[in-house]
Order: C-alpha cells, then sequence, then structure tokens
C-alpha cells in the first residue's frame, strides 16, 4: 500500500494539507510547533485508500529536539513512502534544503509550492515548471488553506520520483 | 553527499533561476507586524491584549454562568433550579444514595441561605453545575480567545516579547509558548515542550507549568469562589513560576541554549478552523473532564460517609492548620485535586472558612500534585527517555513539588496577614 509522508519546516501549513488531503481534525494554528506528534489519516487515490502522516516540522534530518526526532523517526521508519515536502513559497530556499537532504536519500519526492497567494501578494513570482525541471521532481503551487491547488497535488503523487542531486548540479550550476 | 556550502550554494543558484522578487510595498499588515514585537510598542499592545483575554474570559464566563447556569441549577423565586427539583424527587434525604448523588440533605431544607449550587455537593447537582455550568462556558470563552491568538499569529510574537524575561530564568523564545497553552490546559503544554532542545529546559518548564499554571477549568471556577482575588492569585503563582525557574535554572545541570524562533506573518483566522478547533476542545472536555469530575465528586462523598475524609481531616490538621492556617476540612479537595483541580475549587467554596484561608487553601490546590491528566502526560514524556531516566525525573519533581508547596504555599500566609486580607 502506498504511503505518503508529509513533511517540511515548522508553519508552512503541512497540518492545513493534511486537513485537506484526509479531512481529518489535525490542530492548525500560526506558530511553529502545532505539531508535535504524527498524525494518521487516509486519503483514496486512484481508487487506492492511502495513508498519509502528518509529520512534525522539522528544519533538516538532523533533529535537534523531540519534535523533529519524530519526525526523523517517522522517515527512516517508513522505507517507501512517497515524500510530499511541503515549502513556504515565500522562503523557498529554506525549504529546499531539506528537499536535497531527502534527495540524497533517494527517497521519491513532490512538492507542493504552499502559500502561494502570500507569495503573490509579496510580489514573489516563482517559475514552477522550471523549478521542476531543474530538480527533477514534480512541483505543484498550493494554497492549503483555501483548497487551491490541491487536486493537482493528489493526481500528481503517483508522478513522484527520485532524483539524483549530482545531476541536479549539472543543470542548475551551469 | 554534498556539504552545508555545497547544498546551500546550489540553492541559491537554483533559486537565482526560478524566482524573480517584484515591487513590494509594506502594508498595514506589515506595520502591524513591527508595532507588535517592537518593545516600546509591543509590550503596552500585550498588556492591552493580555488584558483584553482576562476581561474576555470573565466577561464571557460570567455571563453564561451567573447569568444563566447558576439560575438554571439554582432556581429562582418564580422557577425552580435543577438542583431543588432533584432533592424534591426523592422523600427520604437521610439514604445514602441521596447524600452520595444529591448531597447535603441540610441543603435541601425549606429557606436554606447559602449557595445551594456549589454547596449541595452531589453527583448530579455540584458535579454537574460545575462541570456544565461553570467549566463549559470557561473552556467556550478561553479558547475562543485562545484560538484567535493561535490562528492570527499573535502567539509567537508574544513569545519574543516575554523572551527577555524568560532569559532571567534560562528559558528561550519558545519555552513561552507551552507556558501560554497550559492556562488552557497542562496537558496539551506538557506535549508541546517536545520543541525545546535540551533536557534541562523540558524537565524545567515541565515542572513549573504543572506546578504554577492554574487551567482554565480552574480559573473559571475561580471567577465564581474567589472573585476579586483571581488576579491576585495569578501573580503570586507567575512570581513562583520566576522564582522557582530561577532556582531550577541554577541548580539543574545542563545547557538552556539560545533559540531562535521564526514569527510568522500575521493570517486572519478562518471561522471554519475556529469552529473545529473550539468543538474538539468542546468534545474533549465532555468526553474526558465531565465524567471526571462526576467520578470526582462520587469519590468524595464516598469517602465522607465512610469517615476516611473525617479521619485524614483530623490527621493532616496539624500540619494544615499551623503550617498554611487552613481548616482540617480542605483535604477532601485536595483528594479530588488529583482528578480535577477545579472540582477541587469548587469545593473550597463550600466550606466555611475566612477570606484569606479561602485565598491561600486555592493557591495550594493549584500548586498541588498535578491532576491525573497531566501527571499521566508527564509520565509519559518522562519515560520516554527511559526507564531510569524516567524513575530520576519523576522522583526529582517530586521533590521540588513538596518543597514548592510548602515554601510557595506557607509564604502566602504570611503576606496575607501583612496585606491586611
Amino acid at each position: 500500500m502506498l504511503k505518503i509522508l508529509l513533511m517540511g519546516h515548522p508553519n508552512v501549513g503541512k497540518s492545513v494539507v493534511f486537513n485537506r488531503l484526509t479531512g481529518a481534525n489535525a490542530t492548525e494554528s500560526n506558530y511553529p510547533g502545532t505539531t508535535v506528534d504524527y498524525e494518521k489519516g487516509y486519503v483514496f487515490i486512484e481508487g487506492h485508500e492511502t495513508e498519509v502522516l502528518d509529520v512534525p516540522g522539522t528544519f533538516s534530518l538532523y533533529p535537534k529536539d523531540k519534535a523533529e526526532e519524530v519526525a526523523l523517526k517517522i522517515f527512516t521508519q517508513e522505507k517507501d513512502a512517497v515524500i510530499i515536502c511541503v515549502l513556504d513559497a515565500t522562503k523557498i530556499e529554506r525549504g529546499l534544503y531539506l528537499v536535497l537532504e531527502v534527495l540524497e536519500r533517494s527517497r521519491s519526492v513532490i512538492i507542493a509550492l504552499n502559500m502561494w497567494d502570500v507569495a503573490k501578494d509579496k510580489g514573489i513570482s516563482i517559475d514552477h515548471d522550471h523549478l521542476s525541471s531543474l530538480l527533477g521532481v514534480p512541483v505543484v503551487p498550493t494554497v492549503a488553506v483555501s483548497g487551491a491547488g490541491m487536486k493537482e497535488l493528489i493526481f500528481s503523487i503517483h508522478e513522484a520520483c527520485t532524483s539524483d542531486v549530482k545531476s541536479i548540479v549539472e543543470r542548475a550550476m551551469v | 553527499m554534498l556539504t552545508e556550502d555545497q547544498k546551500w550554494e546550489l540553492i541559491d543558484n537554483i533559486s537565482r533561476k526560478t524566482v524573480r522578487y517584484g515591487e513590494y510595498n509594506a502594508t498595514i499588515k506589515d506595520a502591524v507586524a513591527e508595532l507588535t514585537v517592537k518593545p516600546l510598542t509591543g509590550i503596552p499592545m500585550a498588556i492591552a491584549v493580555l488584558y483584553g483575554f482576562w476581561s474576555f474570559f470573565g466577561a464571557i464566563a460570567g455571563f453564561f454562568t451567573d447569568g444563566f447556569m447558576v439560575k438554571l441549577f439554582g432556581g429562582t423565586e418564580s422557577f425552580t433550579g435543577i438542583i431543588p427539583w432533584f432533592g424534591n424527587q426523592f422523600t427520604n434525604h437521610e439514604s445514602i444514595l441521596f447524600k452520595l448523588f444529591i448531597g447535603d440533605p441540610g441543603v435541601f431544607t425549606p429557606g436554606y441561605a447559602g449557595d445551594i449550587c456549589f454547596e449541595a455537593g452531589g453527583v448530579f447537582t455540584t458535579g454537574l453545575f460545575v462541570a456544565l455550568g461553570v467549566v463549559l462556558p470557561a473552556i467556550f470563552a478561553f479558547y475562543l480567545f485562545m484560538i484567535f491568538m493561535e490562528d492570527s499569529g499573535y502567539l509567537p510574537r508574544l513569545a519574543v516579547l516575554i523572551d527577555t524575561l524568560f532569559h532571567k530564568i534560562g528559558l528561550h523564545g519558545f519555552a513561552i509558548v507551552p507556558m501560554i497553552l497550559s492556562f488552557g490546559c497542562n496537558v496539551p503544554a506538557v506535549a508541546a515542550t517536545r520543541n525545546l532542545e535540551t533536557k534541562k529546559e523540558r524537565f524545567m518548564m515541565m515542572a513549573l507549568l504543572a506546578v504554577f499554571i492554574p487551567c482554565g477549568a480552574q480559573l473559571g471556577v475561580m471567577l465564581e469562589v474567589v472573585p476579586g482575588y483571581v488576579g491576585m492569585i495569578i501573580l503570586y503563582l507567575l512570581l513562583g513560576f520566576f522564582v522557582f525557574g530561577y532556582v531550577l535554572n541554577k541548580i539543574i545541570p545542563g545547557k538552556s541554549p539560545e533559540m531562535l524562533m521564526d514569527v510568522p506573518p500575521y493570517h486572519m483566522p478562518r471561522w471554519n478552523n475556529v469552529k473545529r478547533k473550539l468543538w474538539i476542545r468542546i468534545r474533549g472536555f465532555l468526553k474526558v473532564a465531565l465524567p471526571l469530575v462526576l467520578l470526582g465528586v462520587l469519590i468524595v462523598n464516598v469517602l465522607y460517609l465512610i469517615g476516611v475524609i473525617e479521619y485524614l481531616a483530623n490527621t493532616f490538621e496539624p500540619v494544615l492548620i499551623s503550617w498554611f492556617d487552613v481548616p482540617g476540612e480542605t483535604v477532601a479537595p485536595l483528594i479530588t485535586a488529583f482528578m480535577r483541580k477545579d472540582l477541587a475549587v469548587a469545593q473550597l467554596g463550600a466550606i466555611e472558612m475566612s477570606v484569606s484561608q479561602l485565598i491561600t487553601s486555592v493557591v495550594l490546590v493549584s500548586l498541588y500534585f498535578p491532576c491525573v491528566a497531566t501527571f499521566a502526560m508527564i509520565l509519559k514524556e518522562g519515560l520516554q527517555s527511559g526507564l531510569r531516566e524516567g524513575i530520576v525525573f519523576l522522583f526529582s519533581s517530586l521533590v521540588a513539588l513538596f518543597i514548592v508547596i510548602f515554601a510557595w504555599g506557607g509564604l502566602l500566609r504570611w503576606i496575607l496577614v501583612l496585606a491586611g486580607v
């Protein structure tokens, strides 16, 4: 059975994405560190029941507190899970660091560029197709609070893939 | 694998190729965001917000409790309340069942002048009144405001402001979040300490909040039992929080490193999320807390009937009177406090004593052993770091607790004497 992990920095909206995907009741708040333990929910993708885990926010795969330890533990245990990396579109640089770490461990990744609306308001525009081709994994802009982009995210989950960091370097450093 | 520097260089290149930063004009939202974190403007605003919180809590909880629930349960001249109605259903007021579930027969005599809601003392009378009439409105009012603070993004800003104060006791930035959460309920607050970086910080925070921070349910009952003194009691508890925090910081080995905290942009709270979170809280209260309140009343009533309370009261009376100057009868609420502190405060309200004794005993109940839900949570968190460490953790917390009760609880008596209360 396919499993999905939601990973990303604290307060980028993982729990909101989680609730939108699964209809669950994970607590959503606007402060970093709301989720301190993982939550489990289910979503139907192409007729298959798929388990989704909402993981506590983490800055990197080197944990520095209990909540991040939980995140790393789930990440290591669920070896075959697809990772939805949730990024704050207004600060994608920070989120990409975690993405690179995850890709280095040869995991299937799809990126949700969340808070797309806030980024737009701030005058930040991101060429997400180009970002996707550089990284070699799908990138979907989302506004989880309103639900925008969530359908596309679900439809693109089967396109989640691994990507060799060396070839990312080749594509991006020219 | 790439080194950290190589990763950042790569990210730099990726973002240069994909991200464009357009013209950005600061909005009113940004101005507010600035003003609420700058100390000069932020601190007065924080005081205003917290004062608003307090007023809102008191007004809404009071509106429902005094304006509606007290009349519904206690009755008015033209309307027989739930509690007298229950009393009227029984002809034999001296039966055991009556004493357990309905309460003190003396309260049900015609012309009784006391506060029937608190003084009846039965499972279906005072038990239901405290749970549904006092605590439920308090929880509703508290979380309604709290959820707005959480969802708007004000909470982390408050944390940044109080940070300077917290530095003095070796706690930083994020430690304020569990503390504020714990005014709602200590249980999620203990879970929130998982965001703290070192064991020292976690231990300190768990111990301090379990001992010194009264929960929303307790505050709601305090508003009914000692109106006019709640602010003073909170200040005394917060002072204890800092004094013992300072001491713990000095004596516990380990570090509490500086921690940076992200301040998110303000968001308008979404009504659906507010409703959902409020419902989660209220459902949790009805499912978990309500049965515990009723069970607490039942257990204490059974202990009264078989004489255990009287025995304990006589045994502990010397300590209670000489050290804290509170009557021996307070052992009954102290037993209930193991289960629900809100109920314990309510039971204190039914005991005859002076105002200063009432204040002291309310503080004692707060400082006292954490309620069973909090205790279970702390135990779970403590045991996660191994059995041995868990036991050390538990033992040291109990010692700390014992010292705090006697030192901080005993001191209050003399302060009250000096203040002339």
